[in-house]
């Protein structure tokens, strides 16, 4: 399982295409730094394809006064969390 | 687990360098080792040794400093990268016949086949890209 880790939102960058299209079945995205905005419900839907394997960074979100304003259907992790998801990856790929 | 970090990213004007701060702070807390912070691209701004931030800001370059003073943790510059910006160690600038010099230790120039032994060496590499 691989981590990859996205920086661009989907509103302002077509990066999250290449991602997704990398992606393996089991693989994983998180959405950090200005990513995050692609984990707003008016945004989230181009990353149906990897519902229940994505997550958002809280902190991120929080610097930008999103923190709670998630779609249900990402999971928001801490800092700490991103580091146990590059745990149980066997390796991260970021996309920017 | 033994992590690597890659920087790319310029110190004040992008998140990179300052994501990967708060992540290695993270992985050393949870109790991995961090090897080495690798930096390449603009990302070499942060081993500028004249940086001077205003006070109630974050002092990047004390930062990773600091990582290699409480942690071991190796700040490794690539070299081409370094030099055509304007980044020199007193070798470099001495080699080069410049005044002065803006990268010092704990920071040390090196080439890019550190970044690959880095990959190959260590459990988890991962970048922070502008």
């Amino acid at each position: 399982m691989i981590l990859h880790i996205l920086n661009r939102p989907p509103s302002s960058s077509l990066t999250y295409r290449e991602a997704l299209a990398s992606m393996g079945p089991e693989d994983r995205l998180l959405l950090i730094e200005d990513g995050v905005l692609g984990a707003l419900p008016s945004q989230v839907r181009h990353f149906e394809s990897v519902t229940g394997r994505l997550f958002a960074l809280r902190e991120d979100l929080a610097a930008r006064g999103l923190d709670g304003h998630c779609d249900a259907a990402v999971q928001v992790v801490d800092v700490d969390g991103f580091v146990q998801l590059t745990e149980e990856a066997d390796k991260t790929v970021s996309w920017s | 687990m033994r992590y690597a970090l890659l920087v790319q990213g310029p110190p004040y004007s992008r998140q990179a360098a300052h994501s990967a701060l708060r992540f290695a702070r993270a992985l050393l807390a949870r109790g991995h080792t961090l090897e080495s912070v690798f930096f390449y691209h603009d990302g070499v701004y942060n081993a500028a040794r004249l940086a001077a931030p205003p006070q109630d800001e974050p002092h990047l370059v004390d930062a990773w400093r600091a990582l290699h003073d409480e942690h071991g943790t190796r700040l490794q510059v690539c070299i081409a990268a370094a030099l055509r910006r304007g980044l020199l160690d007193e070798r470099e600038a001495s080699r080069h016949g410049k005044t002065g010099h803006s990268v010092e230790p704990p920071f040390e120039l090196t080439g890019l086949g550190q970044l690959i032994d880095l990959g190959l060496g260590c459990d988890r590499l991962v970048t922070f890209s502008p």
